[in-house]
């Protein structure tokens, strides 16, 4: 099939608009036998930070009602690793890398945004102000408008490549952020990323993730995204990649209707690793079929 | 690796509570004793994540053992011949060939003798016969234990005394130990056992692999979800750098 369902976020081309989600795809490569990864429209790579990290105590994953939680808290290779060994092959396999990154200060962000800016092979970076498993950093920066802005700005200032900004959905005022950081210089945002959850052994009387609490995804949390994707996208003139229990092309459809220019494929990876893949073929059906290219159906949903 | 849509070819019923799915795809499924695949059936959304079990047979047609424990568990006890079954693997780190000269001795508990059925018919298809200790609270959790006489010297313990010798399957390997250390140790079942098995070995300098078993997500070694404390306090994730490890790296050397 020859329709083109490439997609524009600022100033990053996508062959197509469907992207692995952070921490649900690894770094992409252990998935090379399965499919062939340059047919994606990105793999926003498991977050990469300065020096590698450990992770949360186990168990760090439990299921819950359509969805799970997780509490792994952004175990990492760390920048050289990633850069030295994982990269090179993800550069061979022709994949599009998003590189999203986790830092514990403006700081550390910045210096992440200026070494990747001199790396070859990163289309794009994905900032991670949302990670609730982090006891520093993640969601601190991304529930308000001016730490997640002065985040932004600092990535912005290191790098030209283009910037997305991962948002929170437990921003209090969530389209005063996306606002903010497009402000500050971000190409374009992400949402959602998790919830943040608990779940109880009543058994054992403990929580069922060592880490007591998590973040929740899946299916369950898709209406909460679709709805924060309207939201944002009435309010701010900033691209969108809609995050959040996406699992075949009705659930992309819902998305780009909501607003968003790209969606992300996470739980629904380890529903079927196949997932992204077959939306793909799904979407390009749909949209020969129907003669439309995604970017018509941009907002297009009706509310009147 | 792959990732297959197979069809469910043949289900039993070794023992209450405990079904084995046979099924079978396009292509042949891979994999070696200690290996496990991610199984999920057509089941909409709940549960959202695959299983993984333990690879009981590999070849044109490939076994899971499953104890019904739970939601996921009831779904699969009740697939029925052509039904559909996504397959991802075969994963993990599988037991490690016998070295020439030692007896071989499976120690497993429970349903922890999937691995270790595949493993002792391996063992038998090499002209071998291994030792096969075989524990459980009561005879009911005994599935495939005929299945096990027939390639394996099996010994049977059950903490009720209700068929076979009464107490932990660790007593008779006491005894094996006592007799020779020229032997080395399969080991799946219950955290206390493999614990219990480890110190075992570890104390007779006789080499021992544990399967071990944890939840999953994606059963590839990217989602971080497997993580288990190791010996040197640095974790280990069960799908990638197991489910098999040397006892001595999880259970350390002083205990």
């Amino acid at each position: 099939m020859t329709v083109d369902v490439s997609v524009e976020l600022g100033s990053l081309k996508l062959r197509n608009p469907v992207i692995t989600a952070s921490g649900t795809f690894g770094y992409g490569v252990e998935y090379a036998e399965l499919m062939d990864l340059s047919r994606l429209g990105g793999i926003s790579v498991k977050g990469i930070s300065l020096e590698p990290r450990k992770g949360n105590p186990p168990p760090r994953i439990c299921e819950t009602p359509c969805g799970m939680l997780n509490s792994i808290g952004l175990a990492n290779v760390g920048f050289d690793a990633f850069v030295g060994k994982t990269l090179p092959r993800l550069r061979e396999l022709g994949a599009t890398v998003i590189v999203n990154t986790y830092g514990t200060t403006e700081g550390e962000f910045a210096e992440l945004a200026r070494r990747f800016d001199r790396t070859d092979g990163v289309a794009a970076l994905e900032v991670n102000i949302s990670c609730p498993n982090v006891k520093q950093g993640g969601i601190h920066f991304g529930v308000a408008p001016e730490p997640a802005a002065a985040v932004t700005r600092a990535v912005r200032d290191a790098t030209s490549l283009p910037v997305i900004v991962k948002l929170s959905p437990e921003a209090a005022d969530l389209a005063g952020v996306a606002q903010a950081v497009a402000d500050a210089g971000a190409d374009a945002v992400s949402l959602i990323n998790t919830i943040r959850g608990m779940s109880i052994d009543v058994e054992t009387r403990r929580p069922r993730l060592g880490a007591g609490i998590g973040g929740l995804s899946g299916p369950a949390i898709r209406p909460v995204a679709v709805r924060m994707v309207h939201e944002v996208h009435r309010a701010v003139d900033v691209p969108l990649i809609g995050i959040g229990g996406i699992a075949g092309l009705r659930d992309a459809l819902e998305f780009f209707l909501a607003g968003a220019t790209a969606v992300q494929i996470g739980t629904a990876n380890y529903t079927n690793p196949k997932t992204a893949i077959e939306l793909i073929a799904a979407l390009e059906q749909y949209c020969a079929e129907r003669d439309v290219v995604p970017a018509d159906l941009v907002g297009a949903v009706i509310t009147d | 690796m792959d990732y297959l849509r197979t069809r469910v070819t043949a289900i039993e019923r070794p023992a209450p509570e405990h079904v084995l799915v046979r099924f079978a795809g396009d292509r042949p499924i891979e994999g070696r004793p200690g290996q496990f695949v991610m199984v999920r059936g057509e089941w909409g959304f709940h549960p959202v994540l695959a299983r993984a079990f333990s690879l009981v047979e590999a070849g044109e047609q490939g076994a899971i053992l499953v104890r019904v424990v739970g939601e996921g568990t009831a779904l699969l006890d009740g697939l029925r011949p052509g039904d559909s079954l996504a397959v991802l693997g075969p994963q993990g780190r599988g037991f490690s060939e016998p070295e020439t000269g030692r007896r071989v001795v499976l120690v497993a508990g429970g349903v922890g003798v999937a691995p270790l059925v595949f493993m002792a018919e391996r063992v038998a298809n090499g002209g071998g016969r291994a030792t096969f200790l075989y524990g459980a609270r009561t005879s009911a959790d005994l599935p495939l234990e005929e299945r096990i006489r027939g390639v394996a010297d099996l010994t049977v313990t059950t903490e009720d005394g209700s068929i076979g010798r009464q107490g932990l399957v660790t007593e008779p390997l006491v005894q094996i130990l006592a007799d020779s250390t020229d032997v080395q140790i399969y080991a799946c079942g219950p955290e206390p056992m493999l614990a219990a098995v480890a110190r075992l070995a570890v104390a007779s300098g006789v080499p021992c692999e544990v399967a071990l078993e944890s939840r999953m997500a994606c059963g590839m070694g990217t989602c971080k979800g497997c993580a288990v404390l190791a010996a040197d306090r640095e974790y280990r994730y069960v799908c990638s750098d197991g489910p098999v490890f040397e006892a001595i790296a999880i259970y350390g050397g002083d205990q």
